[in-house]
């Protein structure tokens, strides 16, 4: 029992470079996913956003993480940390998919709403923030807290650069006690109950925020 | 106050209107009719630049409003925030006040914080055209005003935009409801395939229904 404790504070330990990964990386890819979607209505952005969302998409995490972590020091000088290397890989891989989910949004929306807005002579910034926005985000929502456990379940790759994640440190004590079921068990435990706060989280937002108005 | 010239337009291939010449005077009702996809809304999308036209001109010195079939409220926000967050941002004066009082008139003061998904049909209608009126406008655009409401609510808004008449301000009221248009209007304007084939006085004439009908 004293060692099963020992294992879950030493892999728990893992827990906070998680959720730094996890926060960094959603807070770009959602700053990032809602500029690329509000620019992708201009027509001369359009086939660069689009290019940039296609490649993000249609190539490894992995390979994007590993490419912002090895290869930004020689391309421009600039040595990036474990976890800084992280945050930017896992936040543009993500704004990518932000951008498709509020993409998804933008067009369910009537677009009676942005005539209305039109028609009302509100200037463009506060008809995305005040108007379209807040009923996007509104619509898009389930789709938007599938994409949030995503990431934190992809923060998993982070030990391929060494990261001290959970799935890292389940791996070390796994590879220090020559067996590996119960770290990666307990690893697995870590990531499902964060899983089920964002979901807890989640539906408590959902209920306060949007119920009351439908 | 507004002059329109040629005013033609066209989607995929379709003329929707074809020089469209229609002279608005101030404080007139002016009813836009026609059966469906006689180029009524058109018309009142392009005074209202939602669309953008083909060949013509327009010349309009003053405010438009609109007021859409479908009302258009947004959703997220009360019925107060619904007709003030325009004006809100625009930084007009008494905003509040007026917004109350134009509520209180209309009878929906009680709505103020309800959510436009609990109001009935009629009562979104008044919030539309709170919402259209506190923007001060001197040219109010309805389309389609009485769409899907029952006899009692449509005698009601006929009240209300007589009421709003006497505000001073001007209205073009597109509909397909012949027995709505000659009640409110002082002058009939028929389109029939994008054209106009009737612009008459109603004063002028005796039977206005009858006589609208032979032209459909």
């Amino acid at each position: 029992m004293e060692e099963l404790v020992h294992h879950i504070l030493f892999i728990g330990q893992g827990i906070f470079f998680t959720l730094h990964l996890l926060v960094g990386g959603l807070a770009i890819g959602m700053i990032l996913g809602t500029i690329l979607s509000v620019l992708r209505y201009n027509k001369i952005a359009v086939p660069v956003i689009g290019g940039f969302i296609s490649i993000l998409r249609g190539t490894p995490l992995i390979l994007q993480l590993s490419l912002v972590y090895f290869t930004l020091p020689s391309l421009v000088g600039v040595r990036v940390s474990v976890l800084c290397a992280g945050i930017l890989a896992f936040g543009f891989n993500s704004s990518a998919y932000i951008a498709e989910i509020l993409r998804s949004g933008i067009e369910s929306l009537s677009k009676g709403q942005f005539e209305a807005a039109k028609t009302l002579e509100i200037p463009p910034y506060y008809m995305w923030r005040d108007i379209i926005l807040p009923q996007i985000i509104r619509n898009i929502w389930p789709s938007l807290v599938n994409e949030i456990i995503a990431v934190l379940k992809e923060t998993a790759l982070i030990g391929t650069i060494s990261g001290m994640d959970i799935m890292r440190m389940a791996q070390i004590l796994g590879a220090e006690q020559f067996t590996y079921f119960i770290p990666l068990c307990i690893a697995g435990a870590y990531y499902y109950l964060l899983t089920l706060l964002i979901e807890y989280f989640s539906k408590k937002f959902e209920k306060r925020e949007f119920y009351a108005k439908n | 106050m507004l002059k329109i010239k040629g005013l033609s337009k066209t989607f995929c291939g379709i003329k929707v209107l074809d020089r469209i010449n229609l002279d608005i005077e101030k404080a007139s009702i002016v009813g836009l009719a026609g059966s469906s996809g006689s180029g009524k809304s058109t018309l009142l999308r392009l005074i209202q630049r939602l669309e953008i036209p083909d060949s013509g001109s327009m010349e309009c010195d003053v405010r438009t409003g609109f007021m859409f079939q479908d009302f258009q409220l947004f959703p997220h926000m009360t019925i107060l925030k619904n007709i003030t967050y325009a004006p809100k941002i625009h930084k007009n004066k008494d905003h509040s006040a007026k917004a109350s009082n134009l509520l209180k008139t209309l009878g929906i003061a009680s709505k103020s914080h309800s959510y436009p998904s609990q109001l009935s049909g009629g009562q979104k209608q008044r919030a539309a055209l709170a919402r259209s009126l506190l923007m001060e406008p001197d040219i109010l655009l309805c389309d389609e005003p009485t769409s899907g409401l029952d006899v009692a609510t449509i005698l009601d808004v006929v009240a209300l935009l007589k009421s709003v008449r006497n505000m001073g301000v001007t209205m073009l009221i597109a509909s397909h409801d012949l027995d709505f248009l000659t009640k409110i209007s002082d002058r009939i304007v028929l389109l029939k395939k994008g054209e106009v084939i009737v612009d008459v006085a109603l004063e002028s004439i005796k039977d206005p229904i009858d006589y609208l009908k032979a032209f459909y």
